[in-house]
């Protein structure tokens, strides 16, 4: 369903990104790279009103010609960003929603491994393999 | 368009092929726009620069006519335009004026649509230089009204340069002046021009507000709707609305550009109304963009254009003024509110100061933003209306911006993306995207902005462009730089681990790369990809690394990269890119120097050396400053004239063979002549160790602040304060004047022992092997190879410590001749000769004891009356040696060690009061020669000497020979054990120098005791002087025969023994012997006849004569001694064993045959007197023996002290006397 799925740190430079057509991973580099705007422009304009009760959730952050790019903020400012297929029609934003959750819970996760150093870029395989599935379920 | 853009966020292939395909993408399209647009009836330049605001301008069009410099034309054009404002006298409202000094007749065409658009006015500049020209340009200036003449409201011509007749003439069209330099009226003139302009604006307004409803209102209509009207029934009531709708939008228009804010908006508002009703939706979004126009003039004086700073104040000001003179003009209208209803459908009212709103006209912020989102869906409708659209959008995105709502102004430019303008020129594109660019900066989408502004830059050297503009690529690529959070400054990487998005940071660099080399600046490429190199070599991939490095020395071969800052044309300056991770330093040493070259302080010389830096001897206060500790001063010193090293730990990162060139020191504080070092290091290398080195030329504190390296064709100097993750221990050592250098060199060949307790570094070490007892010189050779003079040299040593006991000295030389030599020229040599005497112990060990005491030989005992027979006597059965493990004890090859120093200074550096040492190791394995397995003492004949019986044992494979001072050579056969008489005479000790009261009271008692005994024992060996030879070799044994030097098979061919040497027994005697070696300190002398006599001399008398007899005692103890009670015992031996004392009948004694005598003190002596009478002839002996009632006294003193000797004495016939 996804065809990109990014999780970016708090810094702004990718942690894991990763895109189902590989040849053209630069366009969702860029694609997401761009979305960041849209991310802190948002996450500026709902910090002013309640910093607290903060919906994580983000919206549509911009939908281009091919894509929609959805985006989510954890609370410490990491940021998820997921492309998907603006054919694809049969994704709700509960869709949206509960695919960012799931990811949000398999990056708490990774985030839980002792040995894992924050900053640094993803490796993790349960992480990839949970990725792979929100990737391919639908595609 | 928008697939362009996607083109150019696809990566991976290289930027050529990008191109190219884009070429092929945008051709295609091209067709496709070509086949459904008709191009010259649409609007097809879009206006970037335009906001709100601009709708209460004029247009005026300033141009040159005929031949007129580019930069006059410019200065004139700039004073014109200074004139955008212009307060009209009468009415107090100002008019705005937009100049333009290019403008294209299409656009014109619009001008009914939206009167900002058209043109109004015109200002020609010319140039002309005489009269005769003046028709000419006349004539041209009347052609160019031509093209906009439709529109014009007025015109100028400005002539430069035009003097005479023709200026003279007073014209209202056209002014002239002498020179582009004297025109100080311009601006005045342009006033007059504009005012002239704004009455006909005026009259416009009035004419077309004061239309009588009856009248039949034109339609106005936009270019390409001129021929969809056509046939159209103009009665319609729907017609007429349309008609009346339009011309209040038009209305609204010309109101708001004189200056009637208020007027405008109700004339706006009342289009929409009537415009909605006919559904004609072109227009109606005009007069809603109209409205929004006015409504952000009104809340936004400032101006949403946010670049024109210039003009912002006087716009402010004139704005407040406008909407203050709006007041004035319309006093009261602003409580009256418009009843749409009461606007009657055929016609427009022509007293609109009736409909006149008050301020609610005016559309809220939010409600600006609704209305311009509607007016531009309207536009949207229409195809050729692209250039409205996107304008519309540009202008509300400034609006937006002001408000500070990224979000909504992200969607209007999102749209404004998707607006297709048909074919666009290369250059609108790249004015597009660079607009674009610009919106999303304002808004503060910094990303996308640079994102947009690389499709510009890659734009412009789209393949179709002829000439693609590399230049202009590449500067717009560098002002994408900050919305990819790039700096091309490599400082600011060195701060741990990159963090950014490499993928994107990547691509751009590459790009930059490509189009600087393209754009013919290899440097710049150069340093692009030295930087991209450094700063992402953790995110390039092996085969990138590879072809990166592989185009890198491509461009390094025609331009070397080196360490300058390369500055842009535009004043941005290229930081220089040192490769500090080509190779990886991981820790950088410096390294002292060779142990013989390290220069000491000469102690006595404190003071200098001492630091000065507190004031206290000792603080607990440490001063820790975790940067000062690079700047800490390394204990060690270097020396002027000498090479040093630093060592560096470095590895390779890359996966491929890196070869590092010229690689040096960079250093600070003295002169220094770096010598540079190649290197390749194997692929993904760990670390490495490099040895850079160089040469201090002067004297001083020297600071190593880095390295110099050349990888790729890249020369750089990598600052090691820049290098936080390089570990030194301090990089500032001091470098002390130059010392002269020794180079040494011996006769004996080197050896590769290391000394046994190696907690030394020696400069070089030799090593021997001798027979235990031998002596081997050795020739020490030293040169002076430095460039200073040698004036100093001494020689020390020190054996190390042996478990061996060793005799006599290890090393002995003398000095005296090579110092003489000093000193000593670079490039001359001194020779030393050294002895190496090997003298180890050469008892036997613990069996010697034993057997002593199995033997039981006691000095108290009866004289043996031929000791020689028995010394003779092969011992070898008594000792067999056929244990192996009592073979192997003997053959153990023992090492003894000694370090000799060479202590020397010159020059300068001796001055200073440094000096060098150079140390020799001698390592020297002891082969046993000969044992002494046994020691004892047999007394001799005479009471003052006595017979040293030593058991020699040869534990050599040779046949060797020993001889003893004043003996027989003894020839021993391998592991044969002989004994050997020395007779020697007895030791008077007390002649030993006696060791001082100083030392004896603070050391050891025990210690002087052996220091006593070594002291004897070592008298003793001088005088027995025993030496070994080794006449003849046992070729057999082949092991042995290794061990044995060449030197010695040279010798083997000659009769000259294989190796000769001393023996000592210095180790060997024990408390025993030695007591019964020393001089007894009583001293007997018997004298028979007047005749001293001892035990092996005979002494002769006559039968019948008395034979006098003195026994004199000399006291040579402490004590006094006696008084001692002596008899004569005589008695005859018949060699046979039996001795005969009963001899009452042979010899009688002339008074008692008892001596007394009395106490003797010390050094006192003492004399008995007796005599004998030999009765028969015979030989006869006496024994002198100490009475018994005397012995209570004698047993305290030690019985050799009484050592008498025995009197031998023949009596023999007397002369026949004549009478007898």
């Amino acid at each position: 369903m996804a065809v990109c799925i990014a999780v970016i740190a708090k810094e702004n430079y990718p942690l894991y990104i990763r895109s189902v057509p590989i040849q053209n991973e630069l366009k969702f580099h860029y694609t997401v790279h761009t979305s960041l705007d849209v991310v802190e422009e948002k996450i500026s304009a709902v910090g002013k009103a309640m910093a607290d009760q903060r919906e994580l959730y983000l919206g549509l952050l911009y939908p281009t010609e091919d894509y929609k790019v959805y985006g989510y903020v954890t609370n410490s400012k990491v940021k998820f960003v997921i492309v998907v297929d603006s054919s694809n029609t049969s994704l709700r934003d509960n869709e949206i929603r509960s695919m960012f959750r799931k990811l949000h819970n398999s990056f708490t996760d990774v985030m839980c491994n002792p040995f894992y150093n924050p900053g640094d870029t993803i490796q993790s395989k349960a992480f990839d393999s949970m990725v792979s599935a929100m990737m391919v379920q639908v595609s | 368009m928008t697939r362009d853009i996607k083109e150019f966020m696809r990566g991976g292939e290289p930027l050529d092929d990008l191109i190219s395909e884009l070429l092929e993408h945008g051709e295609k399209e091209a067709l496709l726009e070509l086949v459904l647009l008709r191009a010259h009836e649409e609007m097809s330049v879009p206006d970037y620069m335009q906001c709100a605001e601009d709708h209460q301008t004029v247009l005026v069009v300033v141009q040159p006519v005929g031949i007129v410099p580019e930069d006059q034309f410019f200065r004139i054009y700039k004073r014109i335009a200074s004139v955008a404002q212009v307060s009209i006298r009468d009415s107090q409202r100002n008019l705005y004026i937009r100049y333009r000094h290019h403008y294209l007749p299409e656009n014109n065409e619009w001008g009914d649509f939206q009167t900002h658009r058209k043109v109004v006015g015109l200002i020609s500049v010319t140039t002309c230089r005489s009269a005769k020209e003046w028709p000419q340009t006349s004539d041209r200036f009347y052609s160019q009204k031509e093209v906009f003449g439709a529109t014009l409201y007025d015109s100028r011509l400005l002539v430069f340069g035009l003097q005479g007749e023709i200026a003279e003439q007073q014209r209202t069209d056209v002014a002239f002046y002498s020179s582009y330099d004297d025109c100080p009226d311009v601006e005045k003139r342009v006033e007059d021009f504009v005012e002239s302009i704004f009455i006909v604006l005026e009259s416009k307004r009035l004419d077309r507000a004061t239309d009588k409803s009856g009248d039949k209102i034109p339609l106005l209509c936009v270019p390409f709707e001129k021929k969809d009207f056509v046939g159209l029934d103009t009665d319609s009531r729907h017609y007429k609305k349309r008609c009346q709708g339009r011309m209040r939008k038009h209305v609204g228009d010309l109101c708001l550009q004189a200056g009637m804010l208020q007027d405008a908006l109700v004339h706006y508002h009342m289009a929409v109304e009537l415009l909605r009703s006919v559904n004609d939706f072109l227009w109606l979004g005009a007069a809603l963009e109209g409205l929004c126009s006015a409504s952000v003039i009104f809340h936004y004086p400032g101006g949403t254009a946010g670049k024109a700073a210039g003009r912002k104040p006087s716009l402010a000001q004139g704005q407040a003024q406008a909407a203050d003179a709006g007041k004035r003009h319309r006093p009261g209208a602003q409580e009256v509110l418009i009843d749409p209803g009461a606007l009657t459908a055929n016609g427009i009212s022509a007293d609109t100061s009736s409909e006149i709103g008050r301020a609610k006209n005016c559309l809220s912020p939010e409600d600006i933003i609704e209305k311009y989102k509607e007016a531009i869906s309207y536009y949207g409708k229409y195809k050729n209306a692209g250039v409205i659209e996107l304008e519309a959008c540009v202008k509300a995105v400034r609006v937006l911006a002001v408000q500070k709502r990224a979000m909504e102004a992200s969607d209007f430019l999102q749209n404004a993306v998707y607006i297709n303008l048909g074919q666009l020129s290369e250059e609108e594109k790249i004015q597009r995207y660079s607009i674009l660019s610009e919106l999303y900066d304002l808004i503060g989408f910094h990303r996308k902005s640079a994102f947009f502004k690389r499709v510009a830059a890659m734009q412009c050297v789209a393949p179709t462009i002829p000439e693609p503009g590399w230049r202009a690529c590449y500067k717009l690529l560098l002002e994408t730089l900050p919305g990819y959070s790039l700096s091309l400054d490599p400082k600011d990487f060195s701060k741990g681990t990159h963090r950014g998005w490499a993928a994107v940071q990547m691509r751009l660099l590459h790009e930059l790369v490509y189009a600087s080399r393209r754009m013919g600046n290899p440097g710049l490429s150069v340093r692009h990809l030295s930087f991209l190199l450094q700063t992402m070599l953790d995110f390039l991939s092996d085969q990138e690394k590879k072809e990166v490095t592989q185009s890198l020395e491509n461009y390094t071969s025609k331009c070397p990269g080196g360490m300058e800052v390369i500055t842009l044309p535009d004043g941005l300056k290229l930081a220089p890119v040192p490769f500090s991770k080509l190779p990886i330093v991981r820790s950088a040493k410096l390294l002292d120097l060779p142990i013989s070259l390290r220069p000491h302080k000469q102690k006595g010389l404190l003071g200098n050396n001492m630091s000065t830096k507190s004031p206290f001897i000792y603080s607990p206060i440490i001063m820790h400053n975790r940067g000062e500790e690079r700047n800490k001063k390394i204990e060690f010193q270097w020396v002027q004239g000498d090479v040093c090293e630093v060592q560096l730990m470095v590895y390779n990162p890359m996966p491929f063979e890196l070869r590092v060139e010229h690689m040096g020191l960079l250093t600070s504080g003295v002169e220094f002549e770096s010598l540079p070092a190649a290197l390749s290091l194997p692929a993904e290398s760990g670390l490495y160790p490099v040895t850079l080195v160089g040469v201090p030329r002067t004297a001083g504190n020297i600071t190593v602040n880095g390295y110099h390296t050349s990888v790729f064709g890249v020369t750089s100097d990598c600052l090691l304060e820049g290098l936080p993750s390089v570990r030194t221990s301090g990089c500032m050592v001091e470098v002390i004047p130059s010392l002269p250098r020794l180079q040494l060199s011996t006769s004996l060949p080197r050896s590769a022992h290391a000394l046994q307790p190696s907690k030394e570094e020696l400069s070089s070490s030799v090593s021997v092997q001798l027979f235990n007892g031998e002596t081997q010189q050795l020739t020490i050779t030293l040169e002076n190879i430095g460039s200073e003079d040698l004036e100093t040299l001494e020689v020390t040593s020190k054996t190390c410590n042996t478990k061996e006991k060793l005799f006599g000295e290890f090393l002995s030389w003398d000095l005296e001749e090579a110092v003489s030599q000093l000193p000593l020229k670079p490039g001359q040599s001194v020779t030393l000769t050294v002895n190496i005497k090997v003298r180890l112990d050469f008892s036997g060990g613990e069996n010697l004891l034993q057997d002593l005491n199995d033997d039981g030989i006691s000095m108290t005992g009866l004289p043996i009356s031929s000791p020689l027979r028995q010394v003779l006597k092969p011992r070898a059965e008594t000792k067999p040696l056929g244990s192996e493990s009592s073979k192997t004890d003997y053959n153990h090859i023992k090492t003894l060690e000694a370090v000799m120093t060479f202590k020397y200074s010159g020059g300068a550096g001796k001055v200073e009061g440094y000096y060098r040492d150079l140390t020799l190791g001698v390592h020297v394995d002891i082969e046993p020669s000969v044992f002494f397995t046994r020691v004892s003492t047999l007394p001799a004949t005479r009471t003052r000497q006595c017979h040293l019986l030593l058991d020699v044992f040869n534990s050599t494979e040779h046949e060797l020979t020993v001889s003893a001072k004043n003996n027989q050579d003894l020839v021993l056969h391998a592991s044969e054990c002989q004994r050997i008489a020395i007779q020697v005479a007895k030791f008077d000790f007390d002649t030993l120098p006696q060791p001082d009261q100083e030392a004896v009271r603070y050391t050891n008692p025990k210690l002087l005791e052996e220091e006593r005994l070594h002291a004897q024992a070592f008298m003793i060996n001088s005088t027995l002087g025993i030496t070994w030879n080794i006449i003849s070799f046992v070729v057999g044994v082949v092991g042995r025969c290794i061990q044995i030097p060449i030197r010695r098979h040279l010798d083997a061919t000659s009769g000259d023994p294989l190796a000769r040497g001393e023996a000592s027994v210095e180790g060997v005697l024990n408390q025993l012997v030695l007591e019964h070696l020393q001089l007894a300190p009583l001293q007997w002398d018997v004298v028979v006849n007047g005749k001293p006599c001892d035990c092996d001399i005979i002494a002769d008398c006559k039968v019948g004569d008395a034979v006098p007899l003195e026994v004199k005692l000399t006291n040579h103890s402490k004590n006094a001694v006696g008084p001692f009670a002596l008899t004569v015992v005589p008695f005859q031996d018949y060699q046979n064993g039996v001795q005969n004392y009963d001899l009452q009948d042979a010899v009688t004694f002339i008074g008692s045959n008892t001596f007394y005598i009395d106490t003797v003190n010390p050094t006192e002596n003492s004399v008995c007197v007796g005599a004998l009478l030999f009765l028969f002839t015979g030989d006869f002996y006496l024994n002198i023996k100490f009475q018994d009632d005397s012995a209570g006294q004698g047993k305290a003193l030690p019985p050799s002290w009484f050592g008498l000797p025995s009197l031998h004495i023949k009596a023999l016939e007397a002369p026949i006397e004549a009478g007898a």
